[in-house]
């Protein structure tokens, strides 16, 4: 077995080919669509609010509105106001949201648009609108879609946080997790009989049950009410092991008021659903609930039963850093040895945390940041992988060489039930190992007579 | 149910005043009775609607010199415009004797990754290390760049990297300054991207076989679902010789080749008519704007063909292959019809295509009672004979206009082209509308809407109003209208099905749009208990 170091980063070409990260503002339009009656809008050129309309209507196979300031050329040179001006018109009136959120686009930070004076003069032209705008920096030369989300979802957080008197609702703040994760991560805190404030949830507003009438803003999400009281909570859970301090919400929360920061992975996998199970124990000073006990059982059972499948596969993991990180942990514990573990985003902790956890392989991975398709393609091949784990861009994985893909993350394109699919908490990880399991199965089963004709056909010829 | 004046009251009258002023100008309540029902179109979006428009960068690469398979389509920008255009619209391609599997790039999704410090300090070098890498990695016959929003602001002279390049390397790389930020809509991308491809592509080739007979180009067809096979299988066996489908499952070096064909043909109007007319200018090459989609609309589009080369045999032909085909997919049509007839729709997609659709539905016994267009110019609805008194603003003028004269050595009058008489090629413009396209209007019955830019708040508006059966749109807006009650048809990509042009396309579209409006689920939406509940 060849022992690589564990730092390989194979994107030696500069050109970024078949991209693995999108970009900032998409991220951030997540973000706000977790917050209750809130409308987004995109200053820019209305291909961005289109494009980002496009992108996450096929992820989440729900209606996704975001309006546009429309930016044309003429705006480029005298500036966008006039054109934010009257999309504020507009949107306010046809939505009535209570939060507009603002993303800015890279025309309009290369114009260098000063946006807290623009909507500072809009309020003060308009008294008594009520709504709150908050806007957000997210040029995407400055960060992908997964650090939009974060610095959005801070944003929110700077926006109403006030100081307040101490409560027993806790904090609780996600990374880009599948409106399905989101609701098991609920579930678990609800058999705690827990209160919490969690953000930013679009549970409700990215995944609607059909049926009653058709709202323009759902209903759901975290309640500005909630946010703003967020300083008083005794602690803060965010699954954001590899956010950069510097957009972290739970920093700035615990910086700016001290509110102790639990900082957590995502709830995939044994090892980090007990330290958030664990987590959750400690700060309700409960034992924990007889049903979750019961769930991870199932899934110890479920992770006997398939082991000896799972050893065999060697996993390329890809997609946004937070998840790759909860991906990994839970490809080792099931034997499943990662082969390449990449990200498209330069800027995450990712590399800083998994190195530890892959110091003890038998075999090293390829680490790679500011991953392309191309680096992944290349790195999953050298290596033998015989399984993709993370989102539809990988698809070329099998394309092109055969092999498989487990889908989870985001975005995801080419399949229905993006919004859906269900890893967090035992069962959730459960879900996702039998689905991890069974593509190598199917692998296995496709391709199992070829392989044994081959092999006698060689051995007759030797 | 058709519009009112009353319904259309209601649905602006949430806009403030100077919005409601401006979108009445583009909304037409369909009156046959009057002469010349004008539309307002082209003209800037309304900041905060939500509207359905792309931008330039979304018709110039996205749509236009994306599918282009032999060629690396380079994307120079900060990383999210390249993610959004990649696969394009499922522009489908294939290795040809022409383009082996090795030389079929277009699927590659490049950028520069724009990073701070590059919009700083400026981006051509990346870009000319990456052209360089490209080449190295995979010699593509040759490259496009475009431009997205910074570029233009930040003053990367993407022109001058590529001439650069060009001479480096000895291949083609061709640059679009498609800046999303240009124009009003996608439209001004579609235009730059002519006018380019014009300039530096069409014509390059050599010349046209003097043996080759009915040679014809495919303009403004895009292969989405397989459409442009269609049209090539059934124009294949009638006996023309398809020269190049612009640009669905095409080559640069089909495209150089262009100027070889006797005639053009229009499939989406709005996309490509710049290509058609500025051909006609300079090699004489006549056009006609043909409809593929549906069975009477491609009867329709053969037989004109056939009339444009005069030839008896291929009239001849032309009739065995439409009786052939109907023989066989009529059954199936009217299985479909008994099930659709009378059932109404609305159709919102391409540059073209809305009206393309109403024909196809009226195969299936369905009426569009409310179509519109996201980028279309008025001569789209009206028809061209409005272009002269087409208001030219600010916009329009930001895009360049290519002024060409005929070709010295190539050009050829039409009836020249068509090899036929001047006399006879006269009558023959007298039964076919060359270089015509009448626009969507005269096919709309009194009631039926026309609307242009149409945005979120007014198609709901006209969906629980007018409670159509099925909508054809973007997938942006395919979920909306389904929490609404009514299935949503995706037509920029079909849904991942088609082909939908043709015989086998026609056979194909009354399959989905049937499952779609007969899809049991409709009928479970209410719980048993619930309508024990009602009762």
């Amino acid at each position: 077995m060849t022992n690589k170091p564990a730092n390989s980063t194979l994107r030696v070409k500069e050109v970024n080919e078949n991209q693995c990260h999108m970009c900032m503002p998409l991220g951030g339009v997540i973000a706000f669509k977790g917050i209750e009656g809130a409308m987004v809008l995109v200053h820019g050129s209305q291909g961005c609010s289109t494009y980002m309309r496009l992108a996450n209507v096929e992820h989440f196979h729900e209606p996704v509105d975001i309006a546009s300031s429309s930016l044309n050329e003429k705006q480029t040179i005298l500036g966008g106001e006039k054109n934010l001006n009257k999309a504020l018109d507009n949107v306010l009136r046809v939505y009535q949201p209570t939060m507009l959120g603002i993303l800015t686009t890279c025309l309009a930070e290369t114009m260098g648009e000063d946006m807290d004076r623009m909507i500072r003069a809009y309020l003060q032209e308009h008294p008594n609108l009520g709504v709150e705008i908050i806007s957000v920096a997210t040029p995407s030369y400055r960060g992908t879609h997964s650090e939009g989300f974060w610095a959005t979802t801070r944003a929110i957080i700077a926006h109403y946080a006030r100081v307040c008197e101490s409560h027993n609702r806790i904090n609780v703040i996600i990374p880009n997790i599948s409106p399905a994760d989101i609701r098991e991560i609920k579930r678990i805190m609800g058999l705690f009989g827990v209160e919490y404030t969690l953000i930013p949830d679009f549970s409700m507003t990215l995944d609607r049950p059909y049926g009653g009438r058709y709202q323009k803003i759902p209903t759901g999400g975290t309640s500005p009410a909630d946010v703003s009281r967020m300083p008083g909570a005794p602690v803060t859970i965010q699954f954001g092991l590899t956010c950069p301090d510097a957009l972290s919400p739970g920093l700035y929360l615990e910086q700016q008021f001290g509110v102790r920061l639990i900082n957590l992975p995502i709830p995939i996998g044994v090892d980090n659903v007990d330290q958030f199970i664990a987590a959750l124990s400690h700060i309700c000073g409960k034992p924990v609930p007889e049903q979750l006990t019961l769930e991870r059982g199932w899934l110890l059972d479920g992770m006997a039963d398939a082991h000896k499948y799972n050893a065999e596969g060697r996993p390329a993991i890809y997609g946004e850093p937070e998840m790759v990180y909860a991906l990994t942990g839970v490809c080792i514990e099931n034997g499943a040895e990662p082969v390449v573990i990449a990200s498209g985003s330069p800027h995450s902790k990712l590399k800083d945390l998994v190195r530890p956890m892959v110091s003890d392989l038998a075999e090293q991975p390829f680490l790679i940041e500011e991953a392309d398709f191309a680096s992944i393609e290349h790195a999953a091949v050298s290596a033998g992988a015989t399984i993709g784990v993370g989102h539809s861009g990988g698809k070329f994985l099998t394309e092109r060489h055969g092999i498989p893909v487990t889908r989870v993350g985001y975005p995801i394109h080419d399949r229905i039930g993006g919004q859906r699919i269900f890893s967090a908490g035992y069962a959730g990880t459960l879900a996702f190992l039998d689905r991890f399991t069974n593509t190598l199965l199917e692998q296995k089963y496709g391709s199992y007579r070829e392989k044994k004709k081959d092999e006698m056909a060689l051995n007759r010829v030797m | 149910m058709s519009m009112s004046e009353e319904m259309m009251g209601d649905m602006l009258e949430k806009y403030p005043e100077k919005v409601l002023k401006n979108r009445k100008k583009h909304i037409t309540i369909v009156d046959t009775s009057q002469a010349c029902q004008q539309i307002e179109a082209n003209t800037r979006t309304i900041p905060g609607i939500i509207t359905q428009r792309g931008c330039a960068y979304a018709g110039c690469k996205g749509v236009v010199v994306g599918p282009i398979k032999d060629m690396v389509h380079i994307v120079h920008g900060p990383v999210g415009c390249s993610y959004y255009a990649w696969g394009t619209r499922r522009n489908k391609a294939r290795a040809d004797e022409n383009t082996p599997a090795d030389k079929v790039v277009s699927t590659l999704c490049v950028t520069t990754d724009m990073q701070e410090s590059d919009i700083v300090f400026g981006g051509e070098k990346k870009l000319a290390r990456m052209i360089d890498e490209v080449v190295e990695a995979f010699h593509p016959r040759a490259i496009s760049i475009c431009a997205t929003c910074p570029v233009g602001l930040i003053g990367d002279d993407i022109g001058a990297v590529a001439k650069a390049a060009q001479d480096r390397h000895g291949i083609q790389v061709l640059s679009f300054n498609c800046e999303g930020y240009k124009g009003v809509s996608q439209s001004a991308g579609h235009h730059i991207a002519n006018n380019n491809l014009m300039e530096h592509v069409i014509g390059t080739g050599p010349d046209r076989d003097p043996n080759d007979r009915y040679v014809i180009n495919i303009l403004g067809e895009y292969n989405i679902g397989g459409d442009g096979w269609e049209m090539e299988r059934i124009l294949g066996d009638i006996g023309y010789k398809v020269n190049c489908v612009l640009t669905g499952d095409t080559s640069i070096l089909e495209i150089k080749n262009l100027h070889q064909a006797h005639l053009n043909l229009v499939q989406c109007h709005r996309s490509i008519n710049y290509i058609a007319e500025m051909m006609e200018t300079k090699y004489g090459t006549p056009w006609l704007k043909v409809n593929f989609i549906g069975v009477e609309a491609t009867k329709k589009t053969l037989r004109e063909m056939a009339l444009c080369f005069g030839d008896e045999a291929l009239i001849q032909k032309t009739e065995e292959i439409i009786a052939r085909e109907e023989a066989r997919i009529m059954p199936v049509i009217e299985h479909y019809r008994k099930i659709c007839q009378g059932k109404t729709a609305f159709a919102f997609v391409g540059g073209s295509r809305s009206h393309h659709y109403m024909h196809l539905l009226r195969d299936l016994g369905m009426e569009v009672v409310v179509a519109g267009y996201e980028f279309a110019h008025r001569d789209d609805y009206e028809g061209r004979q409005v272009i002269p008194s087409i208001k030219i603003d600010a916009d329009s003028k930001n895009i360049p206009e290519l002024h060409l004269t005929p070709d010295a050595e190539k050009f050829q009058e039409a009836h020249v082209h068509l090899n036929m008489s001047k006399e006879k090629f006269d009558e023959l413009n007298k039964q076919v509308p060359l270089s015509y396209y009448e626009g969507m209007q005269p096919d709309m019955k009194d009631g039926e809407v026309m609307i242009d830019d149409c945005n979120h708040h007014e198609l709901e508006r006209m969906v629980r109003t007018l409670r159509p059966d099925l909508v054809f749109a973007g997938v942006r807006d395919k979920y909306f209208v389904q929490k609404l009650g009514v299935p949503g048809k995706q037509m920029h990509s079909y849904d991942y099905s088609g082909p939908y042009a043709g015989f086998n396309g026609a056979m194909n579209f009354a399959r989905d749009i049937t499952n779609a409006m007969t899809t049991p689920a409709w009928k479970l939406v209410t719980a048993p208990w619930e309508k024990q509940n009602q009762q």
